[in-house]
């Protein structure tokens, strides 16, 4: 929390520095197996998309990073920290680990009863930071994604596109050293779509390390250093877009990419 | 004319003080259990929505009871009952009493659907944002569960206000009692009553007005506490650029519009 400019990239990525370390991790929801032994890693500045059908445990996976699910079996290590291991919570303190995780959510989630501002100052006071502080970042964020000019508006006075980038301005307020993206534009029209994902794409260019949920495969393949496909709770193929998304080993990749129109 | 001049032969300036002292004791009445129901609801409500079952057993209980004895039955159980059990309170206290557990039944099921009408998803983005519990509670949950649960609210203190007369019945000295003493006085029963009615009007019609406004002006989002206030103008100082060029003042719009 003491990096002076938010839009820098704060640490030079040591290629093999960690920032999410999965490990054997099993989860299951009323003795139906959802995650499969998983392990996965995200490296610092790395921007990995997990792709796959609905109800194949994407979600669930993503929502283990930051403890929103607890996962029954396995590691979860978090910027070099243990914070989950063999079905207990490790983390003393989850709200401190949340804030290092930041998280945007397929409905956007804001908080209605919150001008656009408000939703991105909240969590920053809570941390500790000071009012006028966490305004200007607030304000500098909003103007980042874009929606500055909207700062005074309530969420449903804003279109998707926007919301989904208020959102964003929010996870970002903490300055997160790993930002989840759990499916974000699934819920937006094509041109919100194009406006969330231009500003994904800065965020990448930025070197923010990102894990990403996505149906949305182009984009996968344009911003991803590495592409995993999870199906039926288990990770069926991963590796460079390029492998995975154009030229598949598995069967079921493959049949998973064809019914998303033929891989380009 | 004639009618009307004969409707009215009550000496009111006489008895201006007294009405005065009666209306302001029906206000004290309202404020005080209208105050203790909407605390002992919450108390109630976050009970009944608690993880431990003993907690809801005991919750659910006190609601249906209270919502299904009639609130007369309680105010003598509270100034007789007590008393003749050993346990005499003063017909303030008792009055109080009646009125914060019967509406409190009601109000806490109100406050219970309002909080768990607040989307699951709030409660995710609090976490995830890592707020604690209770800021979870009290910054997110809380202020969304009180818009919802302000119109079923304000129905209940003005239906407080006017059931405050019940307690003529133990002579607690607000206006239906001083009603009815002015009526012994003077025997003019329909000139009195319907007094006494106008005042309860007076009284009412304008509070229902004002807690409608409050609504529509919480609904729509406008920043009522000073340190939201403070905050939306330092932030609308900074934005000032942007929202110049835009029709981007919408807070100000509405403030306008309700």
């Amino acid at each position: 929390m003491t990096e002076p400019v938010i839009t820098e990239k704060t640490v030079a990525p040591a290629p093999t520095e960690a920032v999410v370390r999965i490990e054997g991790l099993h989860k299951s929801f009323d003795g139906r197996l959802v995650l499969d032994d998983v392990h996965l890693e995200v490296g610092r500045g790395r921007i990995v998309s997990v792709i796959g059908q609905s109800g194949g445990g994407k979600t669930t996976l993503m929502r283990c990073v930051n403890l929103l699910e607890r996962p029954d079996r396995g590691t979860v290590e978090v910027a070099g920290e243990v914070v989950h291991s063999g079905g207990r919570t490790v983390c003393r303190d989850l709200p401190r680990l949340r804030r290092t995780v930041g998280m945007v959510f397929q409905r956007f989630h804001l908080f209605p009863h919150l001008t656009a501002v408000e939703n991105v100052v909240l969590a920053q006071r809570r941390a500790g930071v000071p009012e006028q502080e966490a305004l200007e970042r607030a304000v500098a964020l909003l103007r980042r994604v874009g929606v500055a000019h909207r700062g005074l508006a309530q969420p449903e006075q804003l279109s998707g596109g926007e919301q989904q980038r208020v959102a964003i301005a929010r996870a970002l307020a903490l300055r997160p050293e790993v930002l989840l993206f759990d499916e974000p534009t699934s819920s937006l029209d094509p041109e919100a779509t194009r406006e969330v994902l231009a500003v994904m794409r800065e965020l990448a260019a930025d070197g923010m390390t990102m894990m990403l949920v996505t149906h949305e495969l182009p984009f996968a393949r344009e911003v991803s250093d590495h592409v995993v496909f999870v199906d039926g709770g288990r990770i069926v193929e991963e590796g460079a877009p390029r492998d995975v998304l154009d030229n598949p080993a598995q069967a079921r990749t493959r049949e998973f990419l064809s019914s998303y129109g033929s891989p380009s | 004319m004639y009618a009307l001049a004969g409707l009215f032969q009550v000496p009111w300036s006489d008895y201006r003080s007294d009405l005065l002292d009666a209306l302001g004791r029906t206000v004290s009445y309202t404020v005080v259990s209208f105050v203790g129901a909407v605390l002992l609801g919450l108390a109630v409500a976050l009970l009944r929505l608690s993880r431990a079952w003993p907690a809801r057993a005991v919750a659910a209980v006190y609601t249906e009871v209270f919502k299904n004895v009639p609130l007369l039955a309680i105010i003598f159980l509270a100034y007789f009952g007590l008393a003749s059990a050993g346990l005499r309170l003063d017909v303030f206290t008792a009055g109080c009493l009646s009125l914060v557990v019967f509406y409190a039944a009601y109000l806490s099921e109100i406050f219970r659907s309002a909080i768990s009408g607040v989307h699951a998803g709030q409660t995710e983005a609090g976490e995830a944002l890592g707020l604690g519990r209770a800021a979870i509670f009290g910054q997110v949950i809380l202020p969304q569960a009180v818009r919802l649960a302000l119109p079923g609210t304000n129905t209940m203190l003005v239906d407080l206000l006017k059931s405050t007369s019940l307690l003529v019945t133990v002579s607690a000295a607000e206006l239906m009692s001083e009603g009815r003493l002015i009526t012994s006085a003077t025997f003019r029963a329909l000139e009195v009553y319907l007094v006494i009615s106008a005042v309860y009007f007076a009284l009412c019609y304008p509070l229902s007005q004002l807690l409608l406004l409050l609504e529509r002006k919480v609904a729509a989002g406008v920043p009522l506490s000073p340190w939201r206030r403070r905050r939306v103008r330092a932030a609308r100082a900074l934005l000032a650029d942007e929202l110049r060029g835009s029709v981007g003042a919408d807070t100000e719009r509405k403030e306008a519009a309700v």
